[in-house]
């Protein structure tokens, strides 16, 4: 078996024709698609589909701040600088309700 | 082309009957791919199906960047990939089928250039393909029969340019070997007949 005769086997190969779908062939894979569950070109999300999509971000995003602050409260204490905790009593006592005030 | 893109825009915005209209379209052409690894007309219709549905499921995955005939041919080479791997223990076990004279005529013969018709070429390329593997024969069945390019076999099969070209390489020799000891096999079978 050379290799001239093995192309020209695939050459001969590749002319025979393929069988003829049987007519309502559509019509059956179309039965098979409404048997499939909901496809994914048709779904809608709802605010908490697309909220549990967006979980893993927003965790993450949550777990970053509350790092950054502990940092940043870490570094200012030991810089001598009042800590964060101390900032934000002078931001509620200056711009909101004192304790005092809480407490009336 | 543009007609399959608005067809499927209204497929996607809901119009689910239509998905009939790009079967009636593509359904030859998926019926070809899948005949070349499958001769039972009844499984090419299983197949065939099969192919359309796994399209179905995956067309939020399509992003017109390739024809959609492309795209579709992918997913029948991969139908039929899994299909030859789920056949391949069961057919090891059913044997060989009977060829006809022509095609031992011609695999006899000296000159290539002898004539056989098309459906003994195919019978005949089928039954040498049983001896490789289900990736080997969708290989060299995209290069060879399709035509196409190795590109499109290692976006098909998932394998590297590498990895086809050897695989391409190693099946054409696994092919003339299966040929030869089949004409080997034949030859012994007629001698071993008694005369009449």
């Amino acid at each position: 078996m050379n290799k001239n005769k093995l192309n020209r086997l695939f050459e001969l190969a590749r002319n025979e024709p393929a069988p003829a779908p049987p007519d309502g062939f559509a019509a059956d894979v179309l039965r098979a698609v409404y048997r499939e569950p909901q496809a994914t070109t048709l779904e809608t999300t709802s605010i908490f589909d697309q909220l549990n999509l967006l979980f893993p971000r927003i965790a993450f995003a949550a777990a970053a701040v509350i790092v950054l602050c502990v940092a940043l409260d870490f570094g200012l204490t030991t810089a001598g600088m009042p800590g964060l905790d101390e900032g934000a009593s002078q931001i509620s006592a200056q711009w909101l309700l004192t304790p005092e005030e809480f407490q009336l | 082309m543009n007609e399959d893109a608005e067809l499927l825009e209204r497929i996607r915005n809901g119009a689910t009957d239509d998905f009939a209209e790009i079967v009636r379209r593509h359904q030859a052409r998926v019926f070809a791919v899948l005949h070349r690894y499958e001769r039972d007309a009844h499984k090419v219709e299983d197949l065939a199906q099969e192919t359309f549905v796994k399209a179905w499921r995956a067309l939020s995955q399509f992003d017109a960047r390739a024809p959609f005939e492309h795209w579709l041919s992918r997913i029948a080479a991969r139908v039929a990939l899994d299909h030859l791997r789920r056949e391949k223990r069961r057919r090891n076990e059913i044997g060989l089928p009977e060829l006809g004279d022509d095609a031992l005529d011609w695999l006899r013969s000296g000159d290539e250039k002898n004539e056989l018709d098309a459906r003994n070429a195919a019978e005949l390329l089928d039954l040498a393909m049983r001896e490789l593997s289900p990736l080997d024969r969708v290989v060299i069945t995209m290069q060879e029969i399709e035509g196409r390019s190795v590109k499109e076999i290692c976006e098909t099969t998932g394998a590297s340019g590498v990895a086809v070209r050897v695989r391409a390489l190693r099946a054409r020799g696994k092919l003339r070997r299966a040929l030869e000891k089949l004409m080997k096999d034949e030859n012994e079978q007629k001698q071993t007949e008694p005369s009449v």
